[in-house]
């Protein structure tokens, strides 16, 4: 190793920089494959070799020092069209790339370049050169008077896919600080300037003291205002700044903390009606709040950086399998947590290969079908509702729903009878259960099928959920959705014994509470264990207090029934109360307690205590809720519901004034009672304040056109507290203004007439009573 | 003595610079292409930058710097890759003063820096 101070400082920078640089590259090398002639791609990338090669020498790092620069001569070549670019040469040269990350790798981890020399690769690359490396041996020193008139020319060099450089800094100039402060006058600066242009070397400075023009003193504390400004600005190459992941941890870990801090503060305050603590009190909640946000976005990164392997590793597969694809990315900007980022990187990889694999038909299948030869597959990223959402799309050969029942009852996977209720929606998202392939043969690209289940349990464990969609003939969507951050999730506290817990929402179904006769008769047992009859299916139950070891509850003359999800399967937990939704902040558990698979870890509420978090899986696996062979069982017993479910749809049935109304439930994202005087208004426009935003409300009544007859809800006077039906539209959120929540129905719902006035999408019949449908969209642009 | 160190690896640039200070120089400037230099030439004494760059190249940097009356005397030494014969001879004739060859060692680059700045 060379004697440079700091050294191992610098070789990290290094292993840094070319990671990113070679990351880079396996994407140029799909751009170049499509046009192979591409001279700014290939000046692009023989610039990425030609660095690593520059710089390994700095190291002594002699065989990554000879491969690249090999590889350097050949790219050269193909730079100034001396050579033109084969697949052959492509295949040697992406493995150029892959051998020097094994190095770089290597060197991070032994702090040798490892064993291999890759002699067969460094020759394969001389070969592909013509007539031998072109470089000379290091230089003799030229005396400047030997230079030739006629030199070879050069191409200029043009980089893609870099990030624009930023904005030039603009430091005012010697003589424009001189002229601002009045030191010196316009005439006298463009004068000295002229005289610089003619040759004089001296500063503008030197010139203007000379002239009498200004004072020296002037100049000096322009040179110190000067350098101020220079400090302040710091070069151009200077306004990023690389830091540790491990700081930007602790400092989000402490803009938790402080929110918390923050949340006991505003509880404790509400005890007293101080005006000036409570405006503190506001400046404070605002600062962390803008904190918290400052801090998460540090962390986040585009989705880009993990998308850049895509191309290369559907090229690599496409060739493998003889297929053609195309890939197309949309939404490389869209950025998200790096923790959450790491986390889906295999999963999309999984996915992706999977589309290869068995989306995608070969060019012949794909001609006799009458679609072109090459496949497509797109890969878009969004953010909507708090969430991003990835989404890739293939126009493949999509899913068959008829084989995957089949094979599914086959496997034993679900029974017959419980199959036979599955829409094709349902049926396709079984190849998410542990042990199914849908390939006919075991191909050594996507093995044998156990990836989805695991692309299933990775997304769910950060938070996500995956569905995947599918048209036979025309392609499918899978679609992800994941929240933008791990650190904050909305949970439901629950109660147990005067203790609470919090259940991510994420795992949320519904809320189910039995009163009176429900209560005492609603549950069964069935082998033994406790089941809820919920709209016709069973469902099995867990009790919080049985899991946690605790004496069951006294009788109440009610019940609380949390529904839950694990593996895609549902569940009910029973607990002693229900409280609220709350933002928490998620904290790790301490290492003692890690390995107990009922809590994810653990939060501060509000007034100071602690809170554990439920993991929703491990509480599901820990009382076997969700086992194959007892859920078999219950699928059996369950009454067969009628018909084949393709409509049902579930719905949230509310009352506005007489009339019956609801919405579709997936498209409500909380029920919530809200006291009246919570109601500002923005013009003609009500709205109220909800989770620091503005949320606008709609009440039906005032836009839907009057039934003749009709009683309107709300005239005399209006309720204390509004129930209010909160919902999203294109990134907004709406209340709607409700008078009562009635039901959830999912039964088989016909649309027995169409819309009877604006602002409704239909009307059915649900529970004998004719209800109608309302078009959430339309609402939403009457006071958007 | 304000020293411009241009590269468009961010390592390349912190050897140059460690180098440097190294052996005395404390005044550094750093940009990443030739047209970030060209934003950072003002108080600058010593100009070193490398050849192969994105959206200016260290020749073009070089032809640019010598093309303005402010700059024409500036002194630039260029950077080059070992065995880079034609670039050397294209870039002294471009107008560079010196050139030195990667790798170096500090003692090197401070002779030339010396024996420039004289």
């Amino acid at each position: 190793m060379s004697a440079f101070s700091g050294m191992e400082d610098i070789l990290r920078e290094f292993l840094v920089e070319s990671y990113e640089n070679l990351d880079r590259l396996d994407q140029q090398f799909v751009l170049l494959e499509e046009d192979p002639g591409n001279k700014e791609v290939l000046a692009s990338i023989f610039r990425t070799i030609h660095t690593i090669k520059g710089t390994s020498g700095f190291f002594g790092l002699g065989k990554l020092e000879k491969l690249t620069h090999t590889g350097e001569n050949l790219l050269s070549q193909l730079r100034d069209g001396k050579k033109s670019l084969s697949p052959a040469i492509t295949t040697d040269l992406l493995s150029l790339v892959d051998a020097v990350r094994g190095m770089l790798r290597h060197i991070e981890s032994a702090e040798t370049e490892g064993p291999a020399d890759h002699a067969d690769l460094v020759s394969r690359l001389a070969a592909h050169t013509e007539a031998g490396p072109v470089a000379a041996p290091a230089p003799e020193p030229f005396p400047t008077g030997e230079v030739e008139e006629h030199l070879p020319s050069i191409q200029p060099l043009v980089v893609v896919e870099l990030p624009p450089p930023p904005p030039p800094v603009e430091i005012p100039s010697m003589g424009k600080i001189l002229v601002e402060s009045g030191a010196a006058r316009e005439e006298h600066l463009s004068e000295a300037l002229e005289q610089q242009a003619a040759g004089d070397p001296r500063h503008i400075g030197e010139i203007l003291v000379e002239k009498g023009a200004v004072e020296p003193v002037a100049v000096k504390d322009a040179l110190a205002q000067q350098q101020e400004n220079r400090a302040r600005e710091g070069s151009v190459a200077d306004s990023t700044l690389r830091v540790e992941v491990a700081n930007l941890d602790r400092l989000m870990n402490l803009a938790g903390e402080l929110v918390l801090v923050r949340n006991q503060l505003l509880q404790f305050a509400s005890r007293f009606d101080d005006a000036s603590f409570n405006s503190i009190l506001q400046r404070l909640n605002l600062i962390t709040t803008e904190l918290q946000e400052g801090v998460m976005k540090t962390r986040m990164q585009p989705i880009g950086n993990v998308w850049s392997k895509f191309p290369r590793i559907v090229r690599d597969l496409a060739h493998a399998c003889g297929k053609q694809v195309r890939l197309e990315m949309e939404g490389k900007d869209t950025e998200l947590d790096k923790t959450i980022l790491e986390a889906i990187k295999d999963p999309l990889t999984h996915i992706v290969r999977n589309s290869i694999d068995h989306g995608v038909e070969s060019p012949e299948v794909r001609a006799a079908a009458g679609k072109s030869a090459e496949g497509f597959i797109q890969m878009r990223a969004f953010h909507e509702g708090g969430q991003v959402n990835i989404e890739i799309r293939d126009d493949g050969a999509g899913l068959d729903a008829e084989a995957i029942r089949r094979k599914a009852v086959e496997r034993h996977l679900v029974s017959s009878e419980v199959a036979d209720q599955m829409g094709d929606r349902e049926l396709i998202n079984l190849i998410f259960t542990p042990g199914f392939s849908t390939a006919k043969q075991v191909t050594n690209v996507s093995g044998r099928g156990v990836g989805m289940d695991v692309v299933r349990t990775n997304i769910t464990r950060i938070g996500g959920t995956v569905d995947m969609q599918s048209e036979r003939g025309l392609g499918s969507v899978l679609k992800i959705k994941i929240p933008l951050t791990l650190a904050i999730i909305p949970a439901l506290i629950v109660k147990a014994e005067g203790q609470r817990f919090a259940v991510p929402q994420v795992s949320l179904l519904e809320l189910v509470r039995l009163e009176g006769d429900h209560a005492r008769k609603g549950i069964e047992m069935i082998h033994g264990a406790p089941v809820y009859r919920l709209r016709g299916r069973l469902l099995p139950l867990v009790y919080l207090r049985a899991q946690l070891g605790l004496a069951p509850a006294p009788e109440t003359g009610s019940i609380n029934i949390v529904v839950l999800q694990a593996d895609g399967r549902p569940f009910g937990m029973v607990v002693d109360e229900i409280t609220d939704t709350e933002e928490i902040v998620v904290k790790p558990l301490w290492a003692a307690l890690k390995n107990i698979r009922l809590f994810a870890g653990a939060t501060i509420m509000g007034d100071g205590a602690v809170a554990l978090i439920l993991d929703v899986m491990g509480l599901a696996q820990q009382s076997h809720v969700i086992s194959e062979s007892r859920h078999e069982a219950l699928a059996e017993m369950s009454h067969a519901v009628e018909d084949n479910g393709e409509d049902r749809q579930t719905l949230l049935l509310f009352r506005v004034g007489d009339s019956h109304m609801a919405v579709p439930l997936d498209r409500v994202d909380r029920l919530e009672e809200l006291p009246a005087e919570s109601v500002e208004r923005t013009g003609s426009q009500e709205v109220v304040q909800y989770r620091g935003r503005i949320l606008p409300l709609v009440r039906p009544s005032d836009h839907l056109p009057e039934r003749r007859g009709e009683r309107r809800g709300g005239d005399g006077q209006r309720p204390q507290t509004l129930q209010i039906v909160v919902y999203s539209h294109e990134g907004g959120s709406y209340g709607l203004v409700v008078d009562g929540i009635e039901d959830i129905a999912n039964e088989n719902i016909q649309v027995r007439r169409e819309a009877t006035r604006e602002g409704v999408t239909g009307v059915v019949v649900v529970h004998d009573r004719i209800t109608e449908l309302l078009d959430l969209e339309r609402l939403a642009l009457k006071v958007g | 003595m304000r020293i411009l160190v241009v590269d468009d690896s961010t390592t390349m640039r912190r050897i140059i610079s460690n180098s440097l200070r190294a052996v005395g120089y404390e005044d550094i400037v750093e940009a990443g292409d030739g047209q970030q230099a060209l934003q950072t030439l003002d108080g600058v004494n010593l100009l070193l930058t490398d050849w192969n760059m994105p959206n200016m190249d260290g020749l073009t940097l070089v032809k640019t710097v010598r093309s303005s009356a402010a700059t024409a005397q500036l002194p630039i030494i260029m950077i080059t890759s070992e065995g880079a014969r034609d670039e050397v001879m294209e870039a002294l004739a471009a107008g560079v003063n010196d050139y030195i060859v990667k790798p170096f060692t500090k003692e090197t680059l401070g002779e030339k820096v010396k024996a420039i700045i004289r």
